[in-house]
C-alpha cells in the first residue's frame, strides 16, 4: 500500500472514532420507542383505572357480600320473630287447655306449685318442634310463677323450660344435640336429654331484660298485637354460661289478657357465627358484624360476629367503633386503640312499623382489618409494577437483539469495503449493502488503475531528473534558462555565447533528455511541478 | 455492544424486580392462613380454649401468618358423629376442619378413607421422646405404623364422691371414705345408703336412693376385668365365659336390680346435681360438670362439696385405670396448611400451655415434662379447688396405675353401645320384676330368682 493510499485510510478510521457508533445509536432509538410505549401503556392503565381496580374489585366484593349477609340475617331474624309469635299463641293455647282440665286459671298456678312440672311436661314437646322448625338454637318458655315460693329469692326465680341445642348448625333430624338448661330434670330423664352442665331448675330473672321487658311492655301497649310485642335482646352471656346469646322474646298471654310469662327463641354465637360466615378466598379476616347503632357508634360488646377475626379480643378495652362514611371510599370503622377496619354497612330492621322497639337501630356490617385491604391492594400493583418492569426488560433485551443483527450486515459490509479485495468476498444478502460493495469494488479498481498510471508517471519524471543530472554545466546553465521559458536567442544573450552555441547545447541536452523538443521539455518541468518538485 | 453494558442492564432491571418480587412474597405472607378448627371442649372448659386460641392467634399466629378458627364445640358423641359425617361427605355435612379433637375410634374411621395426616411428619422423634409414651401410642393407627391422633389432653377415670351428702350418711351410719376405694366396699355402702336414706321416709317403704353410676357400664367392665387380670374382649369378642367378667358385670348388676346403684343413660353428673346418686366413676375430664351445688326436686340447692378418690379396684385386684380422652388430628389439605396445624399442635402442647389448658379443664398433661415438676409447682395457682384435687389424684395414679386403652377394631363402637344399653335395659326390667315384689314383703327371695340365669340371659342378647 502507498503512502496516498494510508493517508486516505487513516482519515476513514479517524472519522469513525469521534462520533457514535449506529449500533448504539440504533439501540437508543429502539430504547425510546419501548419507553414511549411502556409510558403509553402506564398512561392507559391510569387511565382506565387498572391502578384503582384492586380497590374497586374489593368495594364490590364486599358490598355484595353485605347484601347477601344482610339478606340472610333479616330472613333469619324475621323468620324468628314470626315463629316466636306463633310459638306464644300455641303455647299460650296449649298452656290454658292443660290448666283447663285441672280447673286451674294461670292465675291460680302460682297457688299450686305442685302442678307446675306436670303443666311443663305437658309442653315439652310443642317447645321441641318449635325449636326443630326453627333456625335457632334454643327455645324457652318462662312463667311467673315459682315452684317453691317460701324460698328466699322466690321473687327472682321463676320456673319454666329452656331447650338448647348444641349443634344448630348441623343437619341431622335423627339426634338433635339437646340439653336441658332450664326445667326439670325429669323432663331430661324421660326424654334422654342431658341437662345443661350449668343446668339450673329454674331460672334467674335479676337483670333479665329478655323476661321483664316484653311483660312490661304488653302491659303498657294493650291496644297492640302479639305480632308487635316481640323482643330482640342484647347479646349477653346467660348466668352461669360462657357463650353469648340473643334471645327473642314474647310475651305469653291468655284468652282473658292476662300475661302469665314469656317464651321464645335463641340465636347463639356459634350459630351466627356459622350461618353467616363472609364466603371469600381473598380476604380470611372479613367479618359479618350485627350490631345495635346509636349516633355513629357500634358497640362491640353488643354485637354478634362472624368470620374468623375475632374483633372482640383485638378491641378489648375499647368496644365502641366510631363509624365515618365516604362517599368515594370504604366506610371506616376504628376506636381509640387504633383498630381499623373498613367496610359497608346496611340497616337491618328487626322490628315491624308499629312496634314499640322500631326506633332500635341495628345495622349489619361487612368489615375487614384495614391493613388487609391496603395489602391485598399493594400486592395488585405490584404484580402490575412487576409485569411493566418485565416488559422494560424484554425491551431493552430485544432493542439490543435487534440493534446487532441489524448492525451486522453494516459491520461485515464495512469489513469487506476495508478489505484490499472487496469483489472477492461473499455477498452480505443485504442490497443496499452489496450495491455499495459493488460500486466501491468498480471505483477502487479505477482508482488503482489510475495509481499505477501515476506510478508510470513517477518513473518517466524520476528518470528524467536523473537524466538531467548528466548534463555538462554548460549544458545545464542552458536548461535552466530555457525551463525558465527563455528562447534560444534570449539564452545566447544572457551567456553571451553564439546562437549556435545555445542551439548545438540544446541539441546535446534533447540528445542526453532524450526528449524531442522544447515543448516536451516543459511538459516535463510542469509535470514535476505538480509533483512538487523543481529543478532549478 | 459490549457484554459488560448488557449485563449492566441486566442488571439495571432485574434488580428492582426481584425487589418487587420479594415485597410481592412479603405482602402475600402478611395475609394469613385460616385453620379451622373442632373441638369438644364445651361449657366452662370453652373459655380456656377460647383464651389459649386467642393467644395462639395473636402470638405464634401472628408470626407465622395463620388463624385458628373454631366452627364447632360440641360433645364427643356429636363430634364423633359429625366427624363421620363429613368424611362419608353426607348430605348437609359441613366440610371437614384442618384441626379436630377425635377418639381413636374416629380417627380409624377418617383414616381409612385416607383423611388424616400422618403427624410423623410433622414432629421430629426427639419432640415425640417428649411426650408420654403411651399416650403416643394410642395415637397410633393403621398397625401402629402411621401416627394420627396427637395427644393434646387426656384422661383417666376417679371415683367423684359428693362428700356434702356422704358426710352426713357417714355420720349417722359410720360409712367411711376409705371403703369406696375397692368396688366391693362401693356395694356394701351402696346397700347401706340405700337403707339409711330409706328410713328417712318411714312412711314410705322402699324409696332408698341409689349411691353410685358409672358413666360407662363397658369400660366398667373392662377396668375391672383387667384389675382381675383378665380380657373382657378377646379376639374383638365379650369373654363371658370368663368368671371374672361375669364377677365384674355382677357387681353392677345386681346393686342395681335393688336400686342400690343407678341405671342412667346419661352423664352421672346430671344424677349429682339433683342429688340422686352420692359417688360415680368417670373421666376426669367430667369434673367442671359437677354443679357446685345441688338442686333438689323442691328448687332448695344445698353447697355440693366434691371429694375426688383414685379409681376403685376390685379386691386383690391390680390397680389399674382406663386412658381416654381425645387427640388432636390433621386433615388432609395443602402442605402450607398442615404445617401450620402441625405448628399449632406443637405450641398447644408444650408444657406451659399445656399445663394451663388442662389446669382449669380436669384434663391430664400430655408430656413428661407437665406431668412431673411443673405440675408440682404450678398446683398452687390453680384457683379452681376441684381441680387441684383431681390433678393431685391423677399424678398418684400416674404413679401407681397401670392404663388400659379400650381396644380399637371395626365395630368396637356397636359392641360398647350394645354393651351399655343392652345392661340397662336388662337392669330395668330385672329391677322392675324385683319391685314388683315389694308388695308382698318377699324381697329377698324374690331377688334370687329375679338374678337368676340373668347373667346367661345377657351373654345371649343379640
Amino acid at each position: 500500500m502507498n503512502r496516498l493510499q494510508k493517508q486516505i485510510l487513516q482519515k476513514f478510521n479517524k472519522s469513525g472514532t469521534t462520533s457514535i457508533s449506529m449500533r448504539l445509536r440504533l439501540f437508543l432509538f429502539l430504547l425510546v420507542l419501548v419507553v414511549t410505549m411502556i409510558t403509553g401503556i402506564i398512561v392507559i392503565l391510569l387511565v382506565s383505572g387498572t391502578f384503582t381496580a384492586g380497590l374497586t374489585e374489593s368495594k364490590n366484593l364486599i358490598r355484595s357480600e353485605l347484601e347477601r349477609s344482610s339478606q340472610e340475617i333479616a330472613e333469619q331474624f324475621g323468620q324468628l320473630s314470626v315463629q316466636t309469635v306463633e310459638f306464644s299463641r300455641e303455647l299460650s293455647k296449649q298452656l290454658e287447655e292443660e290448666l283447663d282440665n285441672q280447673n286451674l286459671s294461670m292465675s291460680e298456678l302460682s297457688e299450686h306449685p305442685d302442678k307446675i312440672e306436670a303443666l311443663i311436661s305437658g309442653v315439652y314437646e310443642l317447645t321441641y318442634y318449635s325449636l326443630q322448625r326453627s333456625k335457632c338454637s334454643g327455645a324457652f318458655l318462662i312463667l311467673n310463677t315459682t315452684v317453691n315460693p317460701a324460698l328466699e329469692n322466690a321473687q327472682y326465680s321463676r320456673a319454666g323450660l329452656y331447650i338448647k341445642n348444641m349443634e344448630p348448625n348441623i343437619i341431622s333430624s335423627s339426634s338433635p344435640n339437646l340439653t336441658i338448661f332450664r326445667g326439670f330434670s325429669s323432663i331430661g330423664r324421660d326424654k334422654s336429654i342431658d341437662l345443661h352442665t350449668q343446668w339450673s331448675l329454674e331460672f334467674d330473672i335479676i337483670e333479665a331484660k329478655y323476661y321483664t321487658v316484653p311483660q312490661i311492655t304488653a302491659t303498657e301497649n294493650t291496644e297492640l298485637s302479639l305480632s308487635r310485642l316481640y323482643y330482640w335482646s342484647d347479646p349477653m352471656i346467660l348466668p352461669g354460661t360462657s357463650e353469648e346469646v340473643m334471645l327473642c322474646s314474647i310475651p305469653l298471654i291468655d284468652s282473658e289478657h292476662n300475661i302469665y310469662g314469656v317464651c321464645g327463641f335463641e340465636i347463639s354465637a356459634m350459630l351466627f357465627k356459622l350461618a353467616h360466615m363472609p364466603y371469600n378466598h381473598i380476604y380470611s379476616r372479613m367479618f359479618c358484624m350485627l350490631s345495635p347503632i346509636s349516633d355513629n357508634y357500634v358497640d362491640i360488646k353488643r354485637s354478634l360476629f362472624a368470620g374468623g377475626y375475632s374483633v372482640k379480643n383485638m378491641s378489648k378495652s375499647n368496644s365502641s367503633l366510631r363509624i365515618t362514611e365516604n362517599t368515594k371510599s370504604f366506610t371506616t370503622f376504628d376506636n381509640k386503640s387504633g383498630n381499623i377496619y373498613v367496610g359497608f354497612h346496611s340497616p337491618t330492621q328487626l322490628y315491624p312499623n308499629g312496634s314499640p322497639f322500631s326506633d332500635e337501630n341495628w345495622v349489619t356490617a361487612i368489615l375487614i382489618p384495614k391493613d388487609d385491604i391496603v395489602d391485598s391492594i399493594t400486592r395488585l400493583n405490584l404484580i402490575l409494577i412487576l409485569l411493566l418492569s418485565l416488559l422494560v426488560t424484554l425491551g431493552v433485551i430485544i432493542s439490543i437483539v435487534f440493534s446487532n443483527k441489524y448492525l451486522k450486515p453494516i459491520s461485515e459490509g464495512i469489513k469487506i469495503i476495508k478489505s484490499t479485495e472487496p469483489g472477492e468476498h461473499p455477498k452480505t444478502n443485504v442490497q443496499e449493502i452489496d450495491d455499495l460493495i459493488h460500486y466501491l469494488s468498480v471505483y477502487k479498481k479505477e482508482l488503482n488503475r489510475k495509481l499505477e498510471q501515476d506510478k508510470y508517471q513517477l518513473l518517466v519524471l524520476e528518470q528524467f531528473v536523473e537524466k538531467t543530472k548528466t548534463l555538462s554545466p554548460a549544458e545545464r546553465s542552458v536548461f535552466n534558462l530555457s525551463i525558465q521559458g527563455l528562447s534560444a536567442k534570449e539564452i545566447a544573450e544572457q551567456m553571451y555565447l553564439s546562437i549556435n552555441t545555445i542551439k548545438t547545447h540544446n541539441k546535446r541536452i534533447f540528445a542526453k533528455l532524450n526528449i524531442a523538443s522544447k515543448e516536451e521539455l516543459l511538459l516535463y518541468i510542469n509535470m514535476l511541478k505538480e509533483v512538487g518538485q523543481e529543478l532549478v | 455492544m459490549k457484554k459488560k453494558n448488557i449485563l449492566f442492564i441486566f442488571i439495571l432491571f432485574l434488580v428492582p424486580a426481584a425487589i418487587l418480587t420479594i415485597s410481592f412474597l412479603k405482602v402475600k405472607n402478611d395475609n394469613p392462613v385460616t385453620l379451622t378448627l373442632w373441638h369438644n371442649y364445651g361449657g366452662q372448659m370453652k373459655d380456656k380454649m377460647d383464651e389459649i386460641i386467642d393467644e395462639f392467634n395473636g402470638t405464634i399466629g401472628l408470626e407465622e401468618g395463620v388463624i385458628i378458627n373454631v366452627t364447632s364445640i360440641s360433645g364427643s358423641a356429636t363430634l364423633h358423629e359429625k366427624l363421620t359425617m363429613a368424611a362419608n361427605g353426607d348430605p348437609g355435612a359441613p366440610e371437614l376442619p384442618i384441626i379436630t379433637t377425635a377418639y381413636p375410634k374416629t380417627a380409624f374411621i377418617l383414616e381409612e378413607k385416607g383423611l388424616l395426616v400422618d403427624l410423623e411428619e410433622q414432629f421430629t422423634k426427639e419432640e415425640l421422646s417428649a411426650y408420654i409414651p403411651r399416650f403416643i401410642e394410642e395415637g397410633r393407627l393403621d398397625k401402629g405404623n402411621k401416627l394420627y391422633v396427637f395427644p393434646t389432653a387426656k384422661s383417666t377415670e376417679v371415683l367423684f364422691v359428693n362428700t356434702t351428702i356422704f358426710n352426713r350418711f357417714a355420720e349417722a351410719t359410720g360409712a367411711s371414705l376409705k371403703n369406696l376405694s375397692t368396688f366391693e366396699g362401693i356395694i356394701n355402702t351402696a346397700a347401706l345408703y340405700y337403707e339409711w336414706t330409706d328410713k328417712q321416709t318411714p312412711d314410705t317403704k322402699n324409696d332408698g336412693k341409689t349411691f353410685y353410676v358409672s358413666d360407662s357400664l363397658f369400660n366398667y367392665t373392662l377396668i375391672g376385668c383387667q384389675q382381675l387380670g383378665v380380657d373382657f374382649i378377646k379376639a374383638n369378642v365379650i369373654n363371658f365365659k370368663d368368671p371374672s367378667v361375669s364377677k365384674v358385670w355382677e357387681s353392677y348388676f345386681n346393686p342395681a336390680v335393688q336400686g342400690h346403684y343407678a341405671i342412667f343413660d346419661g352423664y352421672a353428673s346430671d344424677l349429682a346435681k339433683t342429688g340422686d346418686i352420692v359417688c360415680s366413676t368417670g373421666s376426669t375430664a367430667g369434673v367442671l360438670f359437677f354443679a357446685p351445688t345441688v338442686t333438689y326436686a323442691d328448687n332448695t340447692t344445698e353447697p355440693a362439696e366434691l371429694t375426688i378418690l383414685p379409681y376403685p379396684v376390685f379386691e386383690g385386684g391390680e390397680k389399674v385405670a382406663v386412658q381416654r380422652g381425645a387427640g388432636m388430628c390433621i386433615t388432609k389439605s395443602d402442605k402450607k396448611k398442615e404445617k401450620l396445624a402441625g405448628i399449632f399442635l406443637k405450641w398447644f402442647t408444650s408444657p406451659e400451655v399445656n399445663l394451663r389448658f388442662v389446669s382449669s379443664t380436669g384434663y391430664l398433661p400430655v408430656t413428661e415434662e407437665a406431668f412431673g415438676d411443673i405440675m408440682l409447682k404450678e398446683i398452687d395457682t390453680i384457683s379452681d379447688a376441684n381441680i387441684k384435687k383431681l390433678l393431685l389424684v391423677s399424678r398418684e395414679m400416674q404413679m401407681q396405675y397401670d392404663f388400659q386403652i379400650a381396644p380399637l377394631f371395626d365395630g368396637i363402637d356397636q359392641l360398647t353401645d350394645k354393651y351399655n344399653n343392652n345392661l340397662r335395659v336388662l337392669a330395668s326390667e330385672a329391677k322392675d320384676a324385683y319391685w314388683s315384689h315389694s308388695e308382698n314383703g318377699i324381697l329377698k327371695e324374690a331377688l334370687t330368682s329375679v338374678l337368676k340365669n340373668k347373667y346367661k340371659d345377657f351373654s345371649d342378647f343379640k
